[in-house]
């Protein structure tokens, strides 16, 4: 187990607690079989030592431990008792050279990012936990804080035209009506135009090819202009001028994790969007279009408990 | 956090500084370093959060109104009285006052004021923006000279023209149409790595009206062909770069009217057309210092120039020596001698001072001995304006409640016309504003500000506006406003120098081809600014349920000190001496009633009083506008407007105008074909007893390409 040496000094109360699950993860150890988990990413950061941290202490049972991509032999060699858990895409590469090895868990990929490189495939022994904001999650933001909104204009490229068949089907219960436009060339503007003038609300997909610093100003500007709210792709682009979007944090990752990680490997799902969320708006965004500043606490929990019943 | 405080400011900067550098601890909240854009200083009020009463005019509403200028887009504009001097010529005036001189109200094309420097005029139709290039207009309805500066009197007109990131791609239209309407605009818009451009190229062409009183053709058709350039320029993240370039050149007809002073003289000339060119170029510069503070610097160029020579006749005695210096003496002697000197031949001249006697004799002796007779020369009433303007607007979000738009501006006016000020004369003007928005609570948004004016020719003036909104929640507010404006007196008005040197003389006056007339007009030089006074209640309201956007307000607005003789070459003394007052309500109503369909009403009810009763003639008590916008489906189209004035300068105005416009796929290009009706519903001149039609209808068609 490593601490991040940079950021984090452990105070008293860490090292007591620190003390305290070690002693009684030995106590217990002789009596549980305590499962060996393996982290890995190409690069280490003060980021991943945070949460390789967090992940051990809420698990004291297990063992849990990060191991850099370069160190690792190939997936196969590894024991199949262990369960793996892949921090980033080099790592999921590494992964996909092998069928065998053991059960395999996959954080931080999107949807686009997994069809990129599985296409429609679904390798087995992989449970890919989406980072993308669920399309649903999304339009039911939409119908919470912008209710009048009715026509959804969304951008799309070549690499995510695959979510449109399921963002329709996700609309049409919600009596939302999906304008959705092609934008391949970024230095076009007229699609962006097109889909404004066309919608009430501009929902963003997570796609890096329409949604990066480099288009960030051209679209956030252009939608204001036409008093028209963004909602998504991610929290970047709301503390960037987006009105709002769903996103699931560490604490929200973690609890997954303990959960999938108290099951038995044969159990967990191929693919999954993570249940636990948060909402980010932003206010003055808000604000500037007439609209009452969400409460980002209570909008989540609309929208949870919407889907716990659905 | 108590608003406004040193401390709180700086542990709200703090607070941003420290914010995402903890989140980026988190591993799967995404840190991509994404610059904000909408930053508290780009962010606007919303139409609630307005200190005042607003009007704003969509892409949507422009397009089905199916105007070809600005002019008549503004009939759209509760409380506009938009009328007509000739076909090409247009009015406008929020609420009222003179109907030939419409000079209260601030015009701006991406905030540079188009108003011209030395005359006094907003050309409406030579203003060189096509109508296809503008993205909105924004009609602030009340006087604001602390954030658009003296001029902005009454109203402020701001046209904002599609930004060049907009604008992609090629435009072709071209329209066809009765009374010889015939326009086009070509436009191309492309974009490189940081920069984005738009070219357009456009023209109008029309007739005019068709008749004067007699009955007789009215010259008054319009030639003109524009271009401009709008280039916009990411320098990075923090800075950009926005330039743009605007000729227009053009002719506008003007019927002959000059009268001959002298009995008898039965030559003339056939009018008195002017050629009129515009052009204009600005640069402005903006910098995002932080999300909290952000500048711009724009410097802008401009030159109007009017070119306006035709032939005059009078009788020969015009140019005499002895008849200037009597004009000098006593105007009104002089013009009731020459206007009757057939009745003084005789008996000689009338009583007066023994100096104006003698010289009227001579005068006399001068017609008796041949000097009755014609002659004809040219008349060069052209003039050529130029205007530099150099501002520095500076805005600060002090904290998510307070924020203060503060700034500086230089500008240099310059008018040249021999006829009108005998030469050159120029101006400067030194403004300073300042305007502070305080949120003080999340229902009460108070905003203040003034503005100093100095202004060489004229003085210097600072003119205070407070408002008050009380927001009911973000969609609804109550608003009180007090303001006060200026305008200060233009060149025309307080520097004139008018006379006519004519030249090319047949046969020769006094053995001499180039002479001066005997009338000369000089303005007073000392007049002061006009002052209003305005206070406004109002109601603003969005019900987003049903899509319903409201607007109520009541004014009481007086001007003091007006300025309101009008501009004639005969004895014109001009004075502060006059005032009015204008008091009403107005009401504006847009409602998306569904998907399909939009209904947009607008009415107003406004009570002039005035000293000098021009100035009560170009309001109409009761005027308004009604439209219905539908979307039928399948690229088919339809707008159906009402407009009315219950009697502007004496006539009633009523006419419904209907666009059906249908939109063809042609593979990645698109073909839009419209057709405009306009149908008048009253019979009445339009504004002026010279201005009518012999149809009450007119049709023309467009056809427009993109790809």
């Amino acid at each position: 187990m490593r601490y991040g040496r940079s950021r984090k000094t452990p105070t008293l109360s860490h090292w007591l607690a620190g003390v305290f699950l070690f002693v009684s993860a030995w106590l217990h150890g002789v009596a549980v079989q305590a499962a060996d988990i393996l982290l890995t990413g190409a690069e280490d950061s003060p980021g991943v030592q945070a949460f390789v941290q967090a992940l051990s202490e809420l698990r004291p049972t297990d063992s849990v431990r990060f191991q850099p991509l370069a160190s690792l032999p190939a997936p196969g060699k590894l024991p199949a008792s262990l369960r793996l858990v892949l921090l980033d895409l080099p790592s999921l590469d590494w992964r996909l050279q092998e069928p065998q090895g053991p059960a395999t868990l996959v954080l931080r990929i999107s949807r686009l990012q997994a069809r990129q490189r599985l296409g429609s495939s679904q390798p087995a022994r992989l449970s890919l936990l989406w980072s993308d904001p669920p399309l649903s999650r999304q339009l039911q933001l939409i119908r919470q804080i912008l209710p009048q909104a009715r026509r959804v204009g969304v951008l799309f490229g070549e690499h995510s035209e695959f979510l449109l068949k399921e963002l329709n089907l996700a609309a049409e219960p919600l009596g939302l009506h999906v304008f959705s436009q092609r934008w391949d060339n970024i230095h076009d503007s007229r699609p962006l135009q097109a889909v404004l003038k066309n919608s009430d609300v501009l929902l963003g997909l997570d796609d890096p090819d329409l949604y990066s610093p480099k288009t960030a100003k051209n679209l956030l500007l252009s939608s204001y202009s036409r008093q028209t709210a963004l909602v998504g792709p991610n929290i970047a682009f709301v503390r960037a001028g987006s009105l709002a979007s769903t996103y699931s944090d560490q604490h929200d990752w973690l609890s997954l994790l303990d959960q999938l990680l108290d099951q038995p490997p044969a159990s967990w799902p191929r693919a999954l969007y993570p249940a636990r969320f948060k909402v980010s708006s932003n206010a003055q965004v808000a604000r500037s279009l007439g609209i009452e500043p969400p409460d980002d606490v209570s909008v989540a929990s609309l929208l949870a408990e919407g889907e716990r019943r659905p | 956090m108590s608003a406004g405080s040193l401390p709180s400011r700086s542990s709200l900067l703090l607070a941003l500084l420290v914010c995402p550098a903890a989140q980026a601890d988190d591993l799967f909240v995404d840190s991509e370093a994404l610059p904000q854009v909408l930053t508290a200083t780009r962010l606007k009020q919303t139409p609630a959060e307005v200190p005042g009463s607003m009007t704003v005019l969509d892409n949507e509403l422009i397009n089905a109104s199916g105007a070809r200028d600005i002019s008549e887009l503004l009939r759209l504009v509760p409380g506009m009285m938009v009328g007509n001097i000739s076909g090409n010529q247009a009015a406008v005036n929020y609420h009222g006052t003179n109907a030939s001189e419409a000079r209260r109200m601030q015009v701006l094309i991406d905030g540079r004021s188009v108003y011209r420097a030395g005359l006094a005029t907003v050309d409406w139709s030579d203003i060189p923006v096509a109508i296809e290039d503008i993205e909105r207009v924004e009609v602030f309805r009340g006087p604001n000279t602390v954030s658009y500066g003296a001029n902005a009197l009454m109203a402020v007109v701001n046209i904002i023209t599609r930004h060049p990131a907009d604008s992609h791609g090629t435009r072709l239209k071209y329209t066809r149409g009765q009374r010889g309407i015939n326009d086009f605009y070509a436009s191309q818009g492309s974009s490189w790595n940081g920069g984005d451009l738009r070219l357009s190229l456009s023209g109008q062409e029309d007739d005019g009206f068709d008749s004067d009183r007699s009955g007789a053709d009215y010259r008054d058709s319009r030639r003109l062909n524009r271009l401009s350039l709008a280039v916009s320029h990411t320098l990075s993240d923090d800075q950009s770069l926005d330039w743009q370039i605007n000729a227009k050149d053009g002719t506008n007809q003007r019927p002959y009217t000059y009268q001959p002073v002298f009995s008898g003289i039965t030559a003339a000339g056939n009018n008195s057309d002017v050629v009129a060119k515009d052009y204009a170029g600005s640069v402005r510069w903006n910098l995002d210092i932080n999300p909290q503070h952000s500048l711009y610097v724009q410097g802008s160029a401009q030159h109007w120039d009017r070119q306006q020579t035709w032939r005059a006749c009078d009788a020969e005695v015009s140019f005499s020596p002895e008849l200037t210096q009597l004009w000098q003496l006593n105007p009104n002697y002089t013009e009731r001698l020459a206007r009757n000197i057939t009745r003084f031949t005789g008996p000689g001249a009338a009583p007066g001072t023994p100096q104006e006697m003698a010289l009227a004799n001579q005068v006399l002796d001068q017609w008796r001995n041949g000097a009755s007779r014609t002659l004809c020369g040219d008349i060069d009433q052209s003039a050529r304006e130029s205007r530099y303007d150099l501002e520095l607007q500076d805005t600060l979000s002090l904290s998510d409640s307070l924020r203060l738009v503060s700034g500086l501006n230089y500008r240099y006016d310059r008018a040249d016309s021999e006829t009108y000020f005998n030469g050159t004369l120029d101006d400067t003007t030194w403004r300073a504003f300042g305007q502070l928005e305080w949120r003080a609570t999340e229902h009460w948004l108070l905003q203040g500000g003034a503005m100093f004016e100095d202004t060489r020719l004229v003085g210097n003036s600072l003119t205070p506006r407070f408002a008050v909104n009380y927001l009911i929640n973000p969609r609804h507010s109550l608003r009180a406003v007090y303001s006060e404006a200026i305008r200060s007196p233009d060149m025309f008005e307080n520097n004139v120098n008018w006379s006519y040197q004519v030249s090319n003389l047949r046969p020769s006056a006094y053995g001499q081809s180039s002479a001066r007339y005997f009338v000369k007009t000089r303005g007073p030089g000392d007049l002061d600014q006009e002052h209003m006074r305005s206070r406004e209640l109002g109601y603003n309201g969005y019900f987003a349920e049903i899509g319903l956007a409201l607007d109520v307000k009541l004014f009481y607005d007086e001007i003091t000190g007006m300025i309101s003789e009008p501009l004639r070459n005969n004895q014109y003394i001009a004075s502060n001496a006059n005032n009015s007052r204008f008091r009403g309500t107005e009401t504006q109503l847009d409602w998306r009633v569904s998907r399909a369909d939009r209904l947009r009403f607008t009415y107003a009810f406004v009570d002039a009083e005035a000293s000098n009763p021009l100035d009560q003639q170009f309001t109409s008590r009761n005027s308004g506008s009604a439209g219905w916008l539908r979307d039928w489906g399948h690229g088919w189209n339809s707008a159906l407007f009402y407009y009315g004035d219950n009697a502007l300068n004496g006539y009633r105005f009523e006419r419904v105008d209907t666009r059906i416009a249908k939109r063809i796929p042609l593979g990645k290009a698109q073909l839009q074909l419209a057709g405009v009706l306009q149908q008048r519903l009253d019979h009445e001149p339009n504004t002026f007893v010279d201005n009518n039609y012999d149809e009450r209808r007119v049709m023309y068609f467009s056809a427009e390409l993109e790809f």
